[in-house]
Formats: C-alpha cells, structure tokens, sequence
C-alpha cells in the first residue's frame, strides 16, 4: 500500500470544487484452501490491494476505484468520481451528517500470529477433520471445506481531517457435509469466523462441532419423527435466535434499506417514515433486547472505526421490545436528522461503504438453560437450523430445524425432522417470553449491496423460549 | 495495455522455468461503470478500474493459484507460488488442463457499452417509462451496470487466447404503493436494440397491477412463472450440473445422467453466445466455449465439466472451467409452443408470479427448498388476474418442479438480475403445476 498515492488523490480531489471527498485504500494478503471429500482442491495466495475515491459535489455522489498506484491512475479515478458526483442532478441534494475528524490508528492483535502458520499446518487441519469426520462409523457421503486468513490493512483520509490506519487479521472457516443413512441424505452447513490470531482455533474445536454435526444427522435420518403442526412452546438455541435477530431486527433496522435506497436489490423494511413501525413502537416483548455490536472482542465483524471514520459503539437495536436505534451512516443520519453510529462498512476498495450490521445477537436474560425447559408442558427445541429465509422488507420468516427435539413435561425426547416455523417479525419477537442467560455466537457472511458485498458478521443469542407460536 | 500478452507470457514462462508442470496465466483488464438509483433519483455513479493477473499452476497434482495485480512483482510472485505448490498436498483427482492449440471465434464484445456519454439518460428513460405505465406517484430504484473485460489467456498446454467481454444491464424496480411493486429489466452484451424503456414499462405495468395486494392463501396451485422468476430456477437447476456440485452433493442431480429429470417439454441449454451478457469465446482453461444440452427432453445428458472433472466422470470437458468448479455461463430454456395468452388461458385458478428472492435450501440432495416470491403475485382465475396477492413463500421441491413443467412460452427474455437470477439465461415463460405456496402463521 502506498499512503502517499492515497494522500495525493486526495489532494488531487481537494483541488476540484468538492463538498466532501474522502480515499481509502485496502491491502489484503489472503490465503484460501478447498477440500472436497478429502481433496485439497486448491491452494490460493494472493496479494490485493487498491485505493478508492468518494466524492460528494452539487448533491450527488460519484465513487472510483483502481488497482493501478500511479499518480496518474489517481488522477483518472477523482476526474470520473467528481463528473459522476456532478452528473446525478439530484433535486433533494445529499448531505452527511457532521462529524468529527479523527487521527487514530487501530489494530486487532493475535496471540499466535497467523503468518507464523505454515501452509502444511493449514492444510493438516483440515486433513484432521476429514479423517476425524470418516472415522466415527457414519456414512458422511460428501465433505466440503474451505479455510481462509485475510491480513487487511486499511488507510482512510478525507477532506475534513481524518487519518485513520487499521490492521485487521481474520480467519474463517465453512464446512458442508451429507450424511446418508439407507438411502437418505440430510445435509449440514457450519461457519466459523474470528478476529485475530490462529488461537481461534483452540476456540472453535472444528473436530468436535463437525463430527457433533455429523452425528445429528445420523440420529435425525434414523430417529427423527415429524411434528403434529400446531400452536406449541418453541425453545430456540443461539443459533436460531442469532438469525432471527440478524435478519429480523438487524437488516429492518438499516437506515439505507429503511429509506429506500436498497430498493430493488434486498428491498425496504416495515419500519418506514408514518408507517404502523417506528422509533418508540412495540415489536416484540419487554424481555427482548437485540444489540449490534462492532466492538465485541475478536469477533468476526470487529472494528473500532467504521469505514466513514467513525468510531464504533454498541447499538441498541430492539430495545425491551421497543424499536429504539436505527443503524447509520453519515448519509442517512442526516436525512434522518441525528448522527452516524458507525455501521458503514466495505468489504474492499472497489466497493462503496453501506450501512452493514456487525454483530448483531439478543442480550442474555437472567434463566438457566433448564429454568427455559422447566415450564414446557410440550413443544420443540429447535437448536439449529437449515432452510431459512425472510421477505424483502423483512417481516415474513421461515426457519427449518437441523438438530430439533421434541419437548414434553420439560425433558428433551426423540429428534424432529426438520421442524418449520414460519411467522411474523411481530409475532416471533412477541412470543417470547424467556431468555437464558449465556450468549454464544455464530459466524456468518452477509450479503448486501450491488454489487454484493458480503460482510463478516457474527449472529447469536442465548436460548430464547417463544409461547404458544404455530410449528408444523 | 501493449505489455499485456508479452507479460502475461512471462509469468507462465517462469513458472514452467521453475519446474511447474502446467501453468495458466489470465490478464483482464476490467472497466465496471454503475448507477444506483433509488427514490427516482441517481444515489451514486460508480467506476472500477481493474487489472489482474489469474494465475493457476501445478506440479506433480498439487494445485495452487495467486492474482497478480502489479507486473512489477512477477518473478516474486511466481516464485512464491511455485514454494507453495511444493509444500502443497497431492490432489490425486487433478486431471490436468486442456491441451493443444485451437480456434477461437471472433468477439463480437460492443466496446461502446465502456463509455456511455450520459448513463443518467438511461436509468431516467427507465423511470419515466415506468411512471407512465403506472402513474406520478411511482418510486423506482435499481442499477444501470456496464462491463468491458479485455482477457489475454496463456496455458503451458498450448491454448493462447484473446477475447473482449461486454455486457449492459439495467434493472428497474418500481413501486406503486408500499406492498405493490414490480421489477423489470434489459441485459444484453451490447447497446443495439438495448432498449431501458422496455423495463421500466414492465416494472410499472406489473407495479400498477399489483395494487392493493390481499394476504395470499396456502395450498397448491398451478403456477405462471414470469421470465424473471424462471431466471432465478434455471440458475438453481443450472448450478446443480456443475460436477463439483454433483461431487459434494449440492445437487439433486447425483447419480441422475441418462434419467428422466423433467417433463418432456424441458430442454435445458449452457451456451455463452453472443447476445448474452455472460459472452465469451473460451473457457479458464482456454477451450473454445460451445453449447452444451444439459436437459434434452427432459433426460439428464451432461454435467458441467472442466478437463479435471471430466476425467473423474469419464466424460469430455464442457467448456465450462472454472479450473477449481465448472459453472455454467448463460443457460437456455427451449422455447416451448404456447404464447403467453394461451397459458393465462391454460389456468382455472392458479397464480402468475413474477419475481422472487432469497431462495434457500434444506436439502440440496433431495431438493426441498423455499424461496420468496415478490414484487407482482397474481391470482388467476379463468385465464385472467383477479386478484393481487402478497406475503407468501413457494415451499416445494426442484427436481419435482422440473417433473411438472406443463407449458412454456415462444416468447422468451434475457434476463439476469442481482444474486437473485445468475447466472444470466434466455427464459421463457413456464407454466408448472402444483406448486406448495405456504404462509406465515
């Protein structure tokens, strides 16, 4: 990376007629492993690095990219970024909300620093838990993993002062499985992401989630028994709660998405200006609060400054059931009349920064786990999921049961097959009326943006119980 | 740009001179241009500039690969990924790449799609198109996306390839109330007869109809499928011949070559032509591309293969490399004998959808999935819409939808939209039955 091509452009840009102009460059030394049923697929190196351009001038926005650290090159990319800022002839004109400038340099540190770990290390740890996976007497038919680090060093200036310099180690991990058993398959999926250094592994323990995996669905395909659909209790574990939370609370929740400008991409919300949902109105029960949160440590959507410069702080999303706290970036904080909370966030330099989640998980209540299951006459303990999905403005979802067991007088019995519950936003956050005490997470990718931007979160919660909602 | 097939040479050069035993560098130098609109207005004019290197080598079956992105630091590169190969894990399932020289055809890339004097002018036209059909109070947004790729391809096996890809899109989605909305869009690899008007009107006739939409009610129906829609299920049913797909069982087609699959009327094309955005004259691996059938009939024939998985399958390589997974480039429904009137005509009750999103899978093996219908969501009743619905999802399964296609269109469209429907395809209109519509409850 070369900071001072990022300065000059942005000196270059200084020199237009621009309202507010900003570079920030990215340098990314990832490496990436694919493995199919035991298979190393391949092994990628590489190195990327390049330097963007935001301009806003006469209302509009124009944004350049290139790969190209030349004077000239930077040059070329502020011309085209100040002519398409000029060209939008916007009639309500865009603005970003005051903020202050920031020097700062920030970095995530690792215990066991992953460029100390050698490429047959890597490749070994996957090798183990392909062994460990074929080894334990279950048909795992079919096995994909991939396994990736990503070093990124970032600098961003802009016209009203901010330098900011970060260096962020991340690693991550999918694992894909199907087991068949007398001729039925039933598959699982597992992600996993850390902020830091190679100690993520210890934390992760991919032999014993993998094969815990495969072990369900081996007990699913031979035990499992379908539900009566009906209204029944729900308990569900932090993996199900963490979706519902991300994409029930945390994407409705995105300003841009709330104002429109994700239209015709992953579409509005149901909390828009003088509709039936806003700041202040009810969504679900006193006991639910959902945060997001950039700042949990090692995390896998840690940062402390976003991508605007501005510092990062926990957002009360859902707050004892209120909606309380929009996620922002300087665009739409202004056209909502308050300040930026720091959710704008790039996945590289040739994309534009939106308002992304973080990590977004419900706050632990104050139950045990089996204060949750004490008072379940019968229902369903939905502890992961398979299928799911939800409408495009965020307020019909559906999620499918992976591992799921029936409850009955508060003791766990045989396994479900792939329970549904397909609800309301309204009517999921409204049912709940217990919530554990610990807190897990789960990684995930979030996709957003056009192009699409897939972003490093983390999902979780702790086990939430729903009352009385219709499971089939 | 003059250095890049004489550098694009060197990196494979040194490679082989390190002791590679297969090298395949690819330089693309990429201009991306897009306006994003929202509210009726241009939110943001973007442009990326691209310059990389794709560079894939192996040595004795280990297979590793690297981007470039700065000429200057070739020998280092290289270098480092000849280190990493040796100390990489043997992939005994590696069937090498493709070997010999051959002919490619000319691209007929339109390098006019880079530079647009006034790309507002489009995404206004759509807009205005839109509003006509639906009224003052329409709210649009979408995309106007261009791209121009000039590819110099070299293999240590023999293939030496150029090629220039374009491609322009415009996608519109237009609402005429906050729960009615429909989306249009025009995609073609050049700016002959690319014409924004057509979808905007699209988006605002489907947007005008779809006012004041009624909750939808569960149970199974025949369904309309716009071409929109049967983008999104021919990317789904596409993507599921990869034989890397097949391989780790993201598929429902396992074990299914030579069987029935789908009704008879299904034929089931991958071709990159020349009119389509995902245009191309050779693969990664630098095989001339061709039409492959991957549905004739309704019988599974081929799955999508580079030279690697075509070996583990006894089989020919499609063209369709990706050296890692092969994937299919533009798929192609044959067009079918019915117009569109006839098929409205065809329903009794039944439901005409015309766009959808978030489609995910339970099972890929068995193909038990949900996906959410939106934008227009018609109730057909006696061949005519009655009625505009919302708040449902199509909860059914892939290979049993193939199995019930009872009707396509002459008509067909080429459409690609988002993540949503890709890969790009000519699509008709279909007419399927049966389909599982479920609720929230």
């Amino acid at each position: 990376m070369d900071k001072d091509i990022a300065d000059f452009t942005l000196e270059y840009a200084m020199s237009k007629k621009v309202d507010y102009a900003e570079v920030r460059a990215h340098r990314g030394d990832h490496q990436e492993l694919v493995m199919k049923n035991g298979v190393l697929d391949a092994y990628i190196s590489m190195v990327d690095s390049g330097f963007c351009v935001r301009i806003l001038a006469e209302g509009g926005i124009g944004f350049a990219s290139t790969n190209k650290w030349t004077k000239e090159e930077a040059k070329t990319i502020v011309d085209i970024a100040h002519k398409f800022a000029k060209m939008a002839k916007r009639k309500d004109k865009i603005a970003f909300a005051q903020e202050k400038s920031v020097k700062a340099e920030w970095k995530v540190p690792q215990k066991k620093k992953i460029e100390d770990v050698s490429p047959e290390t890597r490749i070994e740890t996957l090798v183990e838990v392909d062994k460990a996976l074929t080894s334990q007497g279950i048909n795992v038919a079919a096995r994909m993993f991939s396994f990736g680090t990503s070093m990124t060093e970032k600098y961003f200036v802009n016209t009203e002062g901010s330098v900011i310099s970060s260096y962020v180690p991340r690693i991550g991990a999918f694992g894909f499985i199907t087991v068949v058993e007398s001729g039925k398959p039933e598959q699982a999926y597992k992600q996993f992401g850390y902020s830091g250094g190679w100690e993520a592994l210890d934390q992760w323990k991919l032999i014993e989630q993998m094969t815990h995996e495969a072990k369900v669905l081996q007990r699913v395909i031979k035990e499992a028994k379908a539900v009566k659909p009906e209204k029944m209790d729900l308990v569900c574990g932090s993996e199900v709660t963490g979706i519902a939370a991300h994409e029930s609370c945390g994407h409705p929740m995105e300003a841009d998405r709330i104002l429109g400008r994700e239209m015709s991409q992953a579409g509005r919300s149901f909390i828009y200006p003088k509709g039936p949902f806003w700041l202040r109105t009810r969504i679900g029960s006193s006991v639910v609060t959902i945060v997001d949160d950039p700042t949990v440590k090692n995390s896998y959507g840690y940062y402390e400054y976003d991508d605007e410069g501005i510092k990062a702080r926990p957002r009360y999303l859902y707050k004892k059931g209120v909606i309380n706290e929009f996620l922002h970036n300087r665009e739409t904080a202004a056209k909502l009349g308050t300040r930026s909370n720091g959710a704008s966030r790039a996945i590289n330099y040739d994309r534009e920064a939106i308002v992304r989640m973080a990590n977004t998980f419900v706050q632990p209540g104050n139950m045990n786990e089996e204060e949750i299951f004490e008072d379940v006459k019968q229902g369903v303990y939905m502890r992961s999921f398979t299928e799911w999905n939800i409408d495009d403005k965020r307020f019909n979802q559906r999620y499918v049961g992976r591992e799921a067991y029936w409850i009955e007088k508060s003791e766990l019995k045989h396994p479900v097959a792939r329970p549904v519950i397909e609800t309301t936003t309204q009517i999921f956050w409204s049912a709940v009326d217990a919530v554990s005490k610990k807190v897990e997470y789960d990684a995930a990718g979030c996709g957003k943006g056009d192009p699409m931007q897939v972003a490093p979160v983390y999902t979780g919660g702790p086990l939430v119980r729903l009352r009385e909602v219709y499971v089939k | 740009m003059s250095q890049i097939p004489a550098k694009t040479e060197e990196v494979v050069k040194k490679g082989k001179a390190l002791g590679a035993d297969e090298v395949i560098a690819k330089t693309t130098f990429g201009r991306y241009r897009q306006t994003r609109f929202s509210n009726n207005q241009i939110d943001i004019s973007v442009a990326w500039n691209d310059y990389v290197t794709d560079v894939v080598l192996s040595w004795k079956k280990r297979v590793v690969a690297t981007q470039i992105r700065n000429f200057q630091s070739v020998d280092e590169r290289v270098k480092r990924l000849f280190e990493l190969a040796k100390v990489s894990k043997e992939n005994p399932q590696w069937g090498g790449v493709a070997k010999g020289k051959f002919r490619y055809q000319k691209s007929k890339a339109d390098k006019s799609v880079e530079n647009l004097e006034n790309p507002a002018e489009y995404v206004l036209e759509a807009i205005e198109a839109a509003r006509k059909e639906a009224g003052l109070n329409i709210n649009a947004g979408g995309i106007l996306f261009t791209r121009l790729e000039d590819v110099y391809q070299v293999s240590s096996e023999g293939p030496v390839g150029e090629d220039r890809r374009s491609a322009i899109e415009l996608s519109i989605r237009a609402f005429s109330q906050r729960e009615a909305s429909g989306h249009g869009v025009e995609c073609s690899s050049s700016l002959k007869n690319f014409d924004p008007v057509r979808a905007g009107r699209k988006a605002g006739e489907t947007a005008k109809r779809a006012r004041n939409p009624k909750a939808g009610t569960e149970g199974r129906y025949d369904v309309i499928f716009d071409p929109l829609f049967v983008g999104s299920l021919l990317g789904t049913w596409g993507s599921m011949t990869s034989a890397y797909a097949v391989m780790i069982q993201m598929s429902v087609f396992v074990n299914k070559l030579g069987q029935k699959v789908a009704s008879d009327i299904v034929t089931l094309r991958d071709t990159p032509a020349s009119y389509s955005m995902a245009n191309r004259v050779f693969d990664d691996e630098g095989v001339p591309v061709k039409e492959n059938v991957l549905i004739s009939k309704g019988v599974l024939k081929t799955y999508l293969h580079n030279t690697s998985t075509a070996k583990i399958f006894k089989a020919e390589t499609t063209a369709n490399a990706g050296l890692v997974m092969p994937t299919p480039w533009n798929l192609e429904l044959d067009a079918g004998n019915m117009s569109r009137d006839e098929m409205f005509r065809e329903v009794k009750r039944g439901l005409y959808l015309t766009n959808t999103w978030y489609t995910r899978f339970q099972n890929y093996a068995t193909g038990d999935f949900s996906t959410i219908p939106r934008d227009g969501i018609f109730l057909i009743e006696g061949g005519e819409i009655k009625q505009s619905w919302k708040d449902i999802r199509l909860s059914d399964n892939a290979l049993k939808m193939l199995t019930n296609i009872a009707g396509i269109t002459k008509e067909r469209q080429h459409v690609h939209w988002w993540g949503e429907a890709d890969p790009p395809s000519l699509s008709p209109y279909i007419l399927m039955k049966d389909v599982q519509i479920t609720r929230p409850k």
